[in-house]
Parts: structure tokens; sequence; C-alpha cells
């Protein structure tokens, strides 16, 4: 893999995905990113796709995009996320349609096109995002976690089908971090959720990074097919 | 088919062919996959991500290959080179 590797990052407006992006531009790599909403970052080497990750055409045009000013994608973190609290019984059909066209089938258009242009040059890395509320099996986020394990499932199998291209398609399983998705959880309740975790506190960009850099190690391709949660959760 | 079509169709050809491993048409005529077929699943992907890159260059349209029309269809449009150029031409034309 080349010095400066070229990211494309889903979900970089707010939250973990503008976190993961500025850490990777901070240490000289060219991140494109996109959202549903403008850019929030400006750095010479960030670019930005205003687009819906579930929207087929418009994923096409950004990663030819990519390929077309870069040259090629060494990394595919597909972070964009929603999320909706709610008992299974109390949502509406429209909000589980919509948590799966972000998480399931964003994740999916992503991981189809950026390994087009992974298969070019034989290498690629894919980290996709899964939740500890899956293995958890959370009350009041069982579409939230049906969609993350659709991705996890997604995932494992992907990195059979690509097992022998030099690409690999792992997933992290964050805890809960900080930022807006979870801003509306009351406080109790996410301290019960904190309390289920073997090591009892909120994750950090940080934590997730560490995960992700040995994904994305050189010495890591014969890595591929994994979960890794954090916070000491099992699958 | 129009004039232009024609042309298209040609050029679209001569893009499937220059595109497939030389090897494969020396070997297998030009049945592309299936029975008989000259590539594997994953051939054919390597492939079909190739081509659709290349129509990219040549015409400057961002086509996805493995399409719903594609799938829908009883006969697969990557059978063979005549097939295929006929189903990215129709693509192109939309």
């Amino acid at each position: 893999m080349n010095a400066v590797r070229i990211f494309v990052i889903t979900g970089t407006s707010r939250g973990i995905g503008r976190g993961l992006a500025a850490c990777f531009l901070k240490r000289g790599d060219v991140v494109c990113g996109c959202s549903r909403k403008p850019a929030t970052i400006k750095h010479k080497n960030y670019r930005h796709s205003l687009l819906d990750v579930a929207d087929e055409k418009a994923v096409v045009k950004m990663i030819r995009g990519v390929v077309a000013e870069y040259g090629r994608v060494d990394v595919l973190l597909n972070n964009a996320g929603i999320a909706a609290m709610n008992h299974a019984l109390l949502t509406p059909a429209a909000v589980a349609r919509s948590i799966f066209a972000t998480n399931f089938h964003g994740t999916f258009l992503f991981c189809r096109e950026a390994t087009k242009a992974m298969l070019r040059r034989k290498t690629g890395r894919i980290v996709n995002f899964a939740t500890v509320a899956t293995p958890l099996r959370l009350e009041g986020e069982a579409i939230y976690a049906a969609s993350k394990a659709a991705v996890e499932s997604f995932t494992q199998i992907l990195a059979r089908e690509l097992g022998q291209t030099g690409i690999t398609v792992n997933a992290v399983g964050p805890t809960p971090v900080p930022t807006d998705l979870i801003k509306s959880v009351p406080r109790a309740k996410m301290d019960a959720l904190l309390a289920r975790q073997s090591i009892p506190r909120f994750g950090s960009i940080e934590d997730i990074v560490n995960v992700l850099d040995f994904f994305l190690a050189p010495q890591s391709d014969f890595i591929t097919g994994q979960v890794i949660y954090l916070g000491g959760v099992t699958g | 088919m129009n004039a232009r079509t024609q042309v298209s169709l040609k050029k679209v050809r001569d893009l499937v062919v220059e595109t497939l491993p030389q090897s494969t048409l020396k070997s297998k005529g030009e049945i592309i996959f299936g029975p008989d077929g000259a590539l594997d699943s994953l051939d054919l992907v390597n492939f079909l991500a190739d081509l659709e890159y290349r129509i990219d260059q040549v015409f400057g349209c961002e086509i996805v290959l493995a399409s719903e029309k594609a799938m829908s269809r009883n006969r697969s449009p990557f059978r063979d080179v005549d097939t295929l150029s006929g189903y990215v031409v129709e693509l192109l034309s939309e």
C-alpha cells in the first residue's frame, strides 16, 4: 500500500466519521468523505460528496470520481449509520426501512463499488461498522441491532467471496461513543448499557482508531471476516 | 437500430473483446460465462468491474452491469461477447 493512503469514509459530517476523517487527515492520508449534509471539514486532502449512502447512482458516481482523481481506493470505512431507539412494536415500517437503507444497503453499495476499484490493484482494506447492540441484544434497539447484524453477516461472507483477491473485509463494533447518535438516550439507560460491558465506560474515537490500525496494517493481510467489539463485549 | 447505435455496438464489442483476458478468447471462443464459459465467477467479477471502468472512460457513462435488468433475464447477458455487447448498448441507450 502507498505511503499516502486514499480513504473513503462514509458519514463524515459529524460524530465518529468526522473524528476518523480528522485523524487520518492529520496523519497525511487523503480522505474522501460523504454525508447527506454539507462538509464540516476543511482540509486540502479532504473531498466531500453530498449524498445518501443508499442512493446507488450517487455511490457509483462518488467512487468513480475518487478513482478518476486519485487512481485508486485503498481503504473503505463504512461508518455512516442511523439509529432510532424504540420498542419494536412502536416502530413505524418507514423508520425500519430507513435504518436498513442507511446501515445495511449503504454499506453494501459502498463495499460493492469500492471493491471494483480495489480489484484492479489486487489490494484493499474494508472495515464495516457493527455495534455492541447486536451481541448485547439491547431492548429498544431491535431494528438498529438487526441492521448491524446484517452488516456483520455481509462482512463475513464478503470476506470469503474476496478471499483470493488481496482485499480484506472486517468489522469493528464500537461501544457507545458520546456523539449525536446517542445524545437523546436517557442517562440511566446508557449507564445500564455500559454496565453490561466488561469495561464499563464510553468508547472514544481513539479506541476505534486502534482497531482500525490493526485491520489496516499491511501485516494484517491474513485477517479477514473478523468482527472486533470494544469494551470486552463478546459475540 | 439507428446508425449511432450501430456504431456504438461495434465500439462496445471491440471494448468487450479488448477487456477480456486474451487467453480466454483463444481457449473458449466467445463464450464468457456459464456452461462452457471461459470465466469462473471470480474472473467474471473482475472482468465486469474492468469493463464498467472502461465504458466510463470511453463513453463517459457510469453504468452498473449487474443491474436488476440483467438479473431478471432468462438468458444471462454475460453469456457471450455478442449478448454482452448488445446488453451494454442497451444500458448506454437509456
